[in-house]
């Protein structure tokens, strides 16, 4: 009997806040946008790590694999920033696609190794189709890699770009 | 005069959103008395169950929206339930530790030894002994009769999982039942 009091009693207190307004229902669209910013962010986050990747390349191209100079001097030069923000975007972006149903009832494994190979094999296509080349000389990004190339020079001041 | 009774829970909530708000009394009629039972299943203490229930009946309000009434709206509401008991537990921090000296590769088909009734009453007499990764599937399948793709919905787990699980903690439940009757 008590037990059906007290199921009487929660049924009329989450009544009451519904009929009194004091609790209510978020919007449609409210969730339609979640969905939309879910989504935009894995793509924002998958681009960003594509284009992190491709600066990678970039500037390990750059260096080549002459090992003419000291060791040090291209651990101290490199612009560790550029990879560690690639795979803070890549974990994010893993971290996003948990919130959609097929992580768990598809092989979420899979899953992941596809999204870290695409972004991987993107990054790498660009630089391979000769983008950076183009993005260095002209366009809003060549700021960016101007800065890599000095950073590159000042080790090594007698490389020339093809 | 609309049978509220005779529609399925997802018609239910299709008048709800979108003609009477007060229509949501039905379901946590229908709700109300399971998802206690489950509640207390994770949290082990009556009112703290109901607080559960109370603020997962209140969320599912709020999110009504939400809801794609192309799924099962069973499986979404326990799913909030299992949210809101898990945040408490993290709240008090009442954790049974992993039953470590039991052989997972026994070998043991706890079916073949016991009728389905009997496990169900294993269940409910030990199953407070089991650690929650293993006593939630094991309550949802024994006790709430889910399907394991509806508690894969629910723990938000792949199905070979619910089934790994499920099996794990039938061998920690026959121990622990055992020591009980021996105790």
């Amino acid at each position: 009997m008590s037990n059906k009091k007290s199921q009487l009693k929660l049924a009329e207190k989450i009544m009451s806040q519904v009929k009194t307004g004091q609790i209510k229902m978020k919007p449609k669209w409210y969730f339609v946008v979640g969905s939309i910013s879910l989504l935009s962010g894995i793509i924002t986050l998958g681009m960003g790590a594509m284009f992190l990747v491709n600066l990678t390349v970039f500037t390990l191209r750059g260096r080549g694999p002459m090992v003419s100079w000291k060791l040090q001097m291209m651990l101290k030069n490199f612009p560790w920033w550029i990879p560690v923000l690639a795979v803070v975007g890549v974990v994010l972006g893993i971290n996003l696609l948990r919130k959609y149903d097929f992580s768990y009832q598809k092989n979420f494994k899979l899953i992941v190794v596809s999204f870290v190979l695409a972004i991987l094999a993107a990054g790498f296509m660009i630089d391979r189709l000769g983008l950076n080349d183009h993005w260095s000389r002209r366009g809003q990004m060549k700021q960016i890699y101007q800065r890599l190339e000095l950073k590159d020079e000042s080790v090594r001041p007698h490389r020339r770009l093809n | 005069m609309l049978d509220l009774s005779k529609l399925s829970d997802e018609e239910v909530i299709e008048i709800t959103r979108n003609k009477d708000k007060e229509v949501y009394a039905e379901v946590v009629k229908r709700y109300q008395k399971k998802l206690m039972r489950y509640a207390k299943y994770l949290v082990n203490d009556d009112d703290r169950a109901a607080d559960v229930v109370q603020d997962a009946f209140i969320k599912a309000y709020v999110k009504l929206n939400s809801f794609d009434s192309k799924r099962q709206f069973s499986s979404w509401i326990y799913r909030i339930v299992h949210n809101e008991a898990i945040n408490l537990i993290n709240k008090y921090k009442k954790e049974k530790p992993l039953f470590e000296d039991v052989n997972f590769d026994s070998g043991i088909n706890i079916e073949e030894e016991y009728t389905k009734k009997e496990i169900e009453k294993m269940v409910n007499d030990c199953l407070e002994e089991i650690p929650l990764l293993y006593r939630e599937p094991l309550s949802l399948y024994f006790l709430e009769d889910k399907s394991y793709s509806e508690i894969s919905d629910i723990l938000r787990i792949p199905t070979g999982t619910v089934g790994t699980r499920i099996n794990r903690a039938k061998l920690i439940m026959k121990k622990k039942c055992q020591i009980k009757k021996v105790n």
